[in-house]
């Protein structure tokens, strides 16, 4: 018995006591080996469910399979597994910002058969976002089931994701970066030492099972400055794209939210119009990767006007998928419209200037890629790890910082959080380690209320009061009803001023009729940032808990702002 | 009255029951009932070191026109003011967190089955959660409303039912009424039980409190829970050990849950003692 309860609390082993840094390194191995495995798992499963229908594809009917695809996907997750929640990514920050990372187990293979129905059967969406989730709930379950602590368990969170996005890049560097600027959202070394043994862990049990090959082939481009200069175009283009993309998704969410019928119907409308956009433009279909490889190669040999429909026309189908219902991420449809887009302006660009010496199609496809996913995601550094990675093109590193940067900067000045931060932000949720809104959060009123308070009744006199002052170090004295016991107002001991010196109206003056009835009051539910704002509207520096209409103590801005600082001190300390 | 008492309510009948229940038991330890009205199946409950998500069976959003308007006429029937939870984070757009800083829980036997199922010998998944999570002890409700009128602890000795024990005092405190302890000796003598609260300091409370401490000494624990009052409110520990001891030895709560009907209130593993 003794032996299993070491075994479930790992942090008492003799080796990790020395440093918990190493107690994350290990647990990072074994997340990131879990996470990774997790991705080739949905991998292979894609390649074989791709395979499988494959034979239906000639048939007239074959606009129908995204559409069932979506709605089994959408059915498997509300009648089977009922999880309840979008396509995971804003899930794992939510979790991450507001409670140190726990994440469902359920959450660790849900998105992964989900997502397996929708992008397998012609769904335009990616398996990224889903791997994350699940890496990340992977993450969360092993630190629960070893009971480590939440800033452990945010840790092995980001471990999840890094092992699961550098596993289905075959892209360590990439993973890494995503973690730390996506989901943790601190760059510490606390957190960077597992995260980046998790990457590892995740890439080695990729190239284990599945080869070690770039995702795309390597191929060298011939960059002058004109080439450099040129892609400032390109990233205004991306980020014009990025913004469309985010704004078509959110659009599609709220239209197919107005419709009465069930989530599965929803899914399966939605997963019919990409099938019937498929029908003319092939492209559009499921995760894309094999356009892309064709793009980057430059052997899509369509001309601008079709190029440029069939980015317009993989923006529309990736709404249509994510937002109707279907189950998926956008790290893919990113990139197949990222290197659409960029193809499209090499062509504008070779209409405008035919003599001039552009580079090869492949490189705008390239930045493109790199504008797409900075853009949408507003993390310039995945973009541009994730596409030397996966493309093995270190030599375009200059132009890829580039277009990042810009786009980036574009997204955040038109659309100030990104896709996956959107709602969050909106409802207040993303509250990153160390931040004002992440402090006060971690802070709540019951912990703070002041009880060593005197009540006195509404019917006493002024001069028992003054002798109740005398005796007491506070400013405020709470009045209650005698008979009920309901909180009635305050006295401030500013109140008994006029009269403190008039010996005349100590035994005329009864509590009752000096106590400040229009006192604000806080109850113990209420969220600290929303009392400091009455506190500051009102100019108050205590205010009185109440509940029920009964007086539970005091709360004032002294106490807050001394467990502000102990809680700050708590969450930049390592 | 600071304390509070999260009952999720079910508009039916026997939602109606249960929530009788929990006005009696919040007027007995001066709790107020905080009322969640369900608008989806489905909700989040943030424990210290686990999620747990609840999937109420469709009974729960049943007539949700009038679902507020009866929770209120029972709880001012109860002379107690009711308050409303409406949540204030969500997951996701359907799925609310419910917080869980309260002081107790109820829990109907199983929150995520149809009633139909629901019996003696059954505690849903969902329920089982909360008991391991909670820092609260859950309020585990017998189908039809029945003032109880003692305090029946059950204690082993473990930790588990130590805070078992001191919720008992607590609850017998606050409520006056009398309470009495039931030991199933096993291997054991009497007078160990003993020393244990000795150890644990709880001596003096147990003079104070305690109106009998009955040992059972017939190796039939079923039958010997014919002895508890049958309008007692049944304190006790839960899963305070491993899966693999339940497994092989089996567990006191399971067969306690399992034949009486009296309401139970469950202290869990992470349970923290009452102030």
């Amino acid at each position: 018995m003794r032996v299993l309860k070491l075994w479930r609390y790992p942090a008492n082993w003799a080796i990790f006591r020395l440093d918990d840094r190493l107690l994350l390194i290990f647990m990072a191995i074994i997340v990131g080996n879990c996470s990774g495995l997790a991705s080739v798992i949905l991998n292979r499963s894609l390649l074989a469910m791709s395979e499988w229908l494959h034979h239906f594809r000639s048939h007239w009917w074959v606009f129908v399979l995204p559409a069932i695809g979506a709605a089994l996907s959408s059915l498997f997750l509300e009648k089977v597994v009922k999880e309840g929640a979008g396509h995971g990514v804003p899930e794992v920050i939510y979790s991450v910002s507001r409670y140190g990372g726990l994440l469902r187990f359920r959450s660790s293979f849900s998105r992964l058969i989900s997502s397996c129905l929708t992008i397998g059967s012609g769904g335009s969406a990616g398996p990224e976002a889903p791997v994350v989730i699940s890496g990340a709930a992977i993450g969360s379950n092993i630190a629960k089931y070893f009971s480590l602590n939440d800033r452990q368990r945010v840790t092995l969170v980001g471990c999840g994701a890094a092992g699961a996005i550098s596993s289905i890049f075959n892209a360590p560097i990439a993973g890494m970066v995503f973690a730390i600027e996506v989901i943790v959202g601190e760059w510490k070394s606390v957190n960077i030492v597992p995260i980046a043994i998790a990457a590892v862990a995740g890439t080695e049990i990729s190239r284990i099972l599945q080869g070690n090959q770039i995702p795309f082939s390597h191929l060298l481009f011939k960059i002058d400055l004109l080439n450099v200069f040129a892609c400032i175009g390109l990233a205004v283009l991306s980020a014009a794209a990025a913004i469309l993309l985010t704004r078509m998704l959110r659009s599609m969410h709220t239209i197919s939210h107005k419709l009465s019928g069930p989530l599965w119907l929803r899914a399966a409308i939605g997963g019919c119009a990409v099938g019937i956009i498929g029908l003319f433009l092939p492209v559009v279909l499921g995760e894309g990767y094999h356009a892309v490889e064709a793009l980057i190669e430059g052997r899509y040999s369509q001309g601008l006007v079709f190029v440029a429909l069939a980015s317009f026309a993989k923006i529309a189908a990736t709404a249509l998928t994510l937002g109707w219902g279907g189950s998926g991420g956008i790290f893919a449809p990113c990139l197949v419209i990222g290197s659409l887009v960029g193809v499209t302006y090499h062509h504008f660009l070779s209409l405008l200037w035919p003599s001039a010496l552009w580079a090869n199609e492949g490189y705008y496809a390239l930045l493109g890629m790199a504008g797409l996913i900075s853009g949408m995601l507003q993390a310039p550094l995945t973009g541009i790890f994730l596409i030397i990675e996966i493309t093995g093109g270190y030599e375009v590193i200059l132009p890829l910082i580039l277009v990042s940067a810009v786009t980036t900067t574009l997204c955040h000045y038109i659309e100030p959080a990104s896709y996956y931060l959107k709602d969050l932000v909106e409802h207040g949720h993303l509250l990153r380690p160390g931040t004002d809104a992440r402090v006060l959060t971690d802070l709540n009123v019951p912990e703070l209320i002041e009880r060593d308070c005197i009540i006195v009744k509404h019917n006493m006199l002024l001069r028992d009061f003054i002798q109740i002052v005398q005796k007491s170090h506070r400013n405020y004295f709470p009045v209650e009803d005698d008979k009920t016991g309901n909180f009635l107002g305050i006295i401030h001991l500013d109140d008994i001023r006029p009269y403190l010196f008039n010996p005349g109206m100590h035994d005329a003056v009864f509590l009752g009729q000096i106590m400040d009835t229009q006192v604000e009051v806080v109850h113990p539910g209420d969220d600290l940032s929303e009392v400091l704002r009455k506190m500051d509207i009102k100019g108050l520096f205590s205010m009185p808990v109440v509940m029920n209409n009964r007086f539970v103590g005091l709360i004032s801005k002294a106490t807050i702002l001394d467990q502000y600082r102990k809680e700050l001190m708590v969450q930049t300390s390592h | 009255m600071d304390r509070q008492l999260l009952h999720i309510f079910r508009n039916t009948p026997m939602g109606r029951e249960t929530l009788l229940q929990s006005i009696y038991l919040c007027k007995k330890v001066g709790a107020s009932p905080v009322i969640y009205v369900p608008k989806s199946t489905k909700f989040l409950m943030y424990f210290e070191n686990d999620v747990v998500q609840i999937d109420l069976d469709s009974s729960y959003v049943t007539a949700p026109d009038t679902a507020i308007t009866h929770a209120t006429e029972l709880v001012e029937r109860g002379e107690l003011n009711v308050t409303f939870l409406e949540p204030k984070h969500y997951t996701a757009s359907t799925l609310p967190d419910i917080p869980t800083t309260f002081d107790y829980m109820c829990c109907p036997r199983s929150v995520s089955d149809l009633t139909s199922k629901i019996g003696l010998g059954y505690i849903g998944p969902r329920v089982r959660r909360i008991v391991r999570s909670a820092r609260f002890p859950v309020f585990i409700t017998s189908p039809v409303f029945k003032a109880w009128k003692s305090l029946a602890v059950f204690f082993g000795g473990s930790a588990n039912a130590v805070n078992a024990l001191r919720l008992g005092f607590h609850i017998s405190r606050v409520s006056g009424m009398p309470l009495d302890v039931f030991t199933q000796v096993e291997n054991r003598s009497p007078e160990s039980y003993r020393q244990v609260v000795e150890d644990e300091n709880l001596g003096e409370e147990m003079d104070r409190y305690v109106n009998d401490w009955h040992f059972f000494e017939n190796k039939v624990f079923e039958e010997n829970l014919y002895d508890v009052p049958h309008d007692a409110l049944v304190v006790m520990g839960a899963f305070g050990h491993g899966v693999i001891r339940n497994f092989v030895f089996g567990s006191k709560m399971e067969k306690i849950q399992s034949t009486v009907s009296n309401n139970l209130l469950i202290a869990g593993p992470n349970y923290t003692a009452t102030r």
